[in-house]
């Protein structure tokens, strides 16, 4: 069973003073598996936080079909498994760390004495230690985040959703946040965030799911999608004179001290590196160019 | 420097004072009858309320007191009428404003006819009371000389329940003076026979004594005329109306003694003189 | 066990709003003024301190009724702090029911608390107590419950100005709306009479819990009649949350 399946999503938006009629989705696919780290990645405005929200009852839509475990993803029981934080998370300033996650259990009909046991570990887990009886209207933007990072948590989910996690995190914040999410997926969960920042997703993803202007339009495996290309190969060397290099039509560049050649073809570079160790020349490096999920993307948007 | 802000408040506060004292030296707020007249009647002013018109009839109460306890003010009764009404209308079982109203009505502005009108509608809303009735029969006693309507309302107030002794008194009084005189003797009789307090029997026996002499003297006054007319004289004593069979029974006062005759001038006089009439 | 939870959350957040403190004070304030206003009359004290007292717990215990509801559920969509709960496997009737006893909960310690206080006060200066008075404080809370089902209700469609527009409206409304009692029977016309009878009976219907005048003035009270106004009570309310729940179903959180 998929962790998470959602076939044929569309919805509309009424704007209400206009009766204008605006589709935001327009045929959304995404099948998760069980364990995996999805990103659902697109650029702002495409639909990821509608479709999060369809999924999860806080919207309605038109049409198509939403199941998490095969349940369906509006229900309650639907909803059991589920961790999950929205973009800007915000909660309310009154309480203590310790009592929002007290709240949050009590949601999940969680026994108080369980929750008191989680509090610590799951506040150590996030970087909050100590900060249990602190009010939340002392917390600072990074601090918030990651409280709600450990409310998200409280239930054990086996699914967690994350809404745009690494928006406004500084670099060591991102680190943390991907270590963390790759240890949950560890644990055995699944992990399903969206993002338009691709250098994150590219480093822990295992699918990833493209959505433009409301429609996934390419979802696979990153392994299989990146794989297929090799756009190019680049060689790094010395030593060489360049009338030959010109003469055996080896086009180069220049840079620091060194010349850069490109090729597409493996044969060929196979041919230059043979070449420049004949002519006593040193290689200094040999570097196949993939396509980064960004390269995928702009070659997406622009068909 | 941080005080400067301050300063110009409390400067600012106290020209605008001056402005203020200014404008009340020469207006006078009184004046605005409009006040009274804006006031919604009865039943509007009860929905108006919003369900607080308890609340809303003490305060106006209250700010009635104090009006009408200012004695600067001329024509300041124009409205008091109303203004009891309002405040009676909207909670009818309230005493205070029927007492306080026409006690202002009667003893300040001197209409009687206004308060005993206030003190009707609290009998009527209060009908165990027997006081507005009684106020209402003093009023009409004393100051409108109506004893026709003084009895009629010391009749009311001694209908009602726990109403003390005196109201039936004073009930028995205004029929007398109304001149009623036979009426007025058998109230007295009825009082006289049911109480028990001797102070009130004293009272009684000295009314009676004194409505029988009312009622024997004009009998006998009217029978020594007869016999003036007849015998071109008056009689040397009253005998004399006995044997010459004008009358067949000389009356007693009230004491079982006899009447003096004046033979001069043909009046007759009691032993005892009780003189309500000329007091009241 | 859901529902206590945002019981217990949003009676805390309503005793931390400001306006909360504000009316329990002005509430102690206006029941000591009295004692000024007792120096100015004439007559019964006594009578003049319990109607000021009722008037003015009556009146802070309605604004309290309505400004906290109205801010509730509005805050929460504003702020987004609906999305923590609504992803969570909690039914959107669980949450509404739940805001409803947490406001049932907020009046209840707001009335109890200015009831005390007058209770002391009446006390201190007439060395009596007349207990009947909390029958009326019993109906005054079930006419809170319902005022604050209807700016929950409005709460959860509207913005708080005209929220509250529309609750001090129907509030008015409801205190003024039994004079069309025999008025509805007299009109002639059977559309608007129909149109009038629906009205009469939908709109809330508030006078009855008003037996301010029978407590002071010692008339008798009427106990079936009470009860009835209880079960009038209940079933509005009940009414009330059902509609809200469907309308608050039907919400989206963009």
């Amino acid at each position: 069973m998929k962790a998470i399946e959602i076939k044929g999503l569309e919805k509309t938006f009424t704007s209400n003073f206009l009766l204008k009629k605006y589709k935001v989705l327009k045929d959304i696919n995404i099948s998760i598996e069980k364990g995996e780290i999805y990103g659902f990645l697109g650029p702002n405005g495409a639909g990821k936080t509608t479709t999060i929200k369809c999924m999860l009852g806080l919207i309605s839509f038109d049409s198509g079909e939403s199941f998490i475990y095969g349940k369906d993803s509006k229900s309650i029981e639907g909803r059991e498994k589920i961790g999950f934080l929205p973009e800007h998370p915000y909660f309310y300033d009154y309480l203590t760390a310790k009592e929002l996650l007290f709240f949050s259990g009590m949601l999940f009909s969680i026994p108080i004495k369980k929750v008191m046991n989680k509090v610590k570990y799951l506040l150590e887990l996030v970087g909050l230690e100590g900060k249990e009886d602190l009010k939340l209207k002392k917390f600072s933007k990074g601090m918030i985040q990651r409280l709600g990072f450990a409310q998200t948590l409280i239930n054990d989910p086996e699914i967690i959703i994350l809404d745009e996690p690494f928006s406004g995190l500084d670099p060591i914040g991102r680190k943390e946040l991907r270590d963390l999410i790759i240890s949950l997926k560890k644990s055995g969960k699944t992990i399903f965030f969206s993002s338009h920042i691709l250098q994150d997703m590219e480093m822990i993803v295992d699918t990833v799911g493209i959505i433009l202007e409301g429609k996934t339009i390419k979802q696979g495996k990153l392994s299989d999608l990146i794989s297929h290309s090799v756009q190019h190969y680049e060689v790094v060397f010395r030593g060489v004179d360049e009338s030959l290099l010109k003469s055996n039509n080896i086009g180069f560049e220049l840079k620091d001290n060194n010349y850069i050649t490109k090729s597409k073809d493996f044969e060929k570079v196979n041919h230059i590196i043979e070449f420049i160790i004949m002519n006593h020349g040193k290689i200094i490096s040999v570097t196949p160019f993939k396509m980064t999920l960004e390269d995928i993307f702009l070659e997406e948007i622009n068909r | 420097m941080k005080s400067k802000p301050f300063i110009f408040i409390i400067v600012s506060l106290i020209l605008a004072g001056v402005f203020q004292y200014d404008y009340d030296l020469h207006t006078n707020y009184f004046d605005e009858k409009n006040i009274f007249v804006t006031l919604p009647k009865g039943k509007t002013l009860e929905i108006l309320s919003f369900g607080f018109k308890n609340f809303v009839a003490d305060m106006i109460f209250i700010w009635s007191i104090q009006f009408y306890s200012n004695y600067n003010l001329n024509n300041r009764f124009e409205y008091i009428e109303d203004i009891y009404n309002i405040i009676t209308d909207l909670n009818p079982r309230y005493r205070a404003p029927y007492y306080v109203g026409s006690w202002i009505m009667a003893l300040e502005l001197n209409n009687y006819k206004m308060a005993i009108r206030l003190l009707q509608k609290a009998s009527k809303n209060l009908k165990d009371d027997w006081d507005f009735d009684f106020e209402s029969g003093y009023y009409a006693y004393k100051y409108l000389k109506d004893y026709k309507l003084a009895e009629k309302y010391y009749k009311k107030a001694a209908e009602k329940p726990g109403a003390p002794s005196f109201v039936k008194r004073w009930q028995a009084h205004t029929i007398y003076m109304e001149d009623n005189l036979t009426y007025a003797l058998k109230m007295w009789l009825e009082i006289k026979e049911n109480t028990k307090n001797k102070l009130e029997k004293n009272s009684a026996l000295n009314h009676l004594y004194q409505i029988k002499f009312e009622i024997d003297k004009k009998n006998l006054e009217e029978k020594i005329k007869l016999f003036e007319q007849r015998f071109r004289r008056k009689p040397v004593n009253l005998n004399e109306l006995k044997r010459k069979g004008i009358i067949n029974v000389i009356p007693k006062d009230f004491k079982g003694e006899d009447y003096i005759y004046d033979f001069k001038t043909g009046k007759i006089k009691a032993k005892k003189v009780f003189q309500w009439k000329k007091f009241y | 066990m859901k529902i206590r939870a945002i019981a217990l959350n949003t009676f805390k957040e309503a005793t931390r709003n400001k306006i909360y403190y504000l009316l329990i004070f002005f509430g102690i304030f206006f029941v000591l003024s009295s004692k000024l206003v007792t120096l100015l009359t004439i007559g019964d004290h006594v009578k003049v301190l319990k109607d000021l007292g009722l008037a003015s717990i009556n009146f802070f215990s309605v604004l309290i009724a309505i400004f906290t509801g109205i801010d509730l559920v509005y805050k929460e969509i504003e702020r987004k702090t609906i999305y923590n709960i609504l992803s969570k496997p909690i039914s959107r009737k669980c949450f509404i029911i739940g805001k409803f006893f947490g406001l049932a909960l907020t009046l209840f310690v707001a009335l109890i608390s200015m009831v005390v206080m007058f209770f002391l006060f009446m006390l201190l200066f007439s060395g009596e107590l007349d207990v009947r008075i909390l029958v009326y404080f019993i109906l005054l809370y079930f006419e809170l419950l319902i005022i604050t089902s209807i700016s929950l209700l409005f709460s959860s469609i509207s913005t708080p100005i005209l929220s509250s527009v529309f609750t001090i409206s129907l509030y008015l409304i409801g205190h003024v709306i039994w004079t069309f009692n025999e008025f509805k029977d007299k009109i002639v016309n059977p559309i608007i009479k129909i149109i009038s009878y629906i009205l009469y009976y939908t709109l809330p219907n508030l006078e009855k819990f008003n037996i301010k005048n029978s407590i002071v003035m010692n008339i008798n009270i009427d106990i079936s009649m009470i009860l009835s106004s209880i079960c009038y009570a209940i079933f509005y309310i009940a009414a009330l949350l059902i509609f809200t729940i469907l309308i608050f179903n039907k919400r989206e959180f963009q």
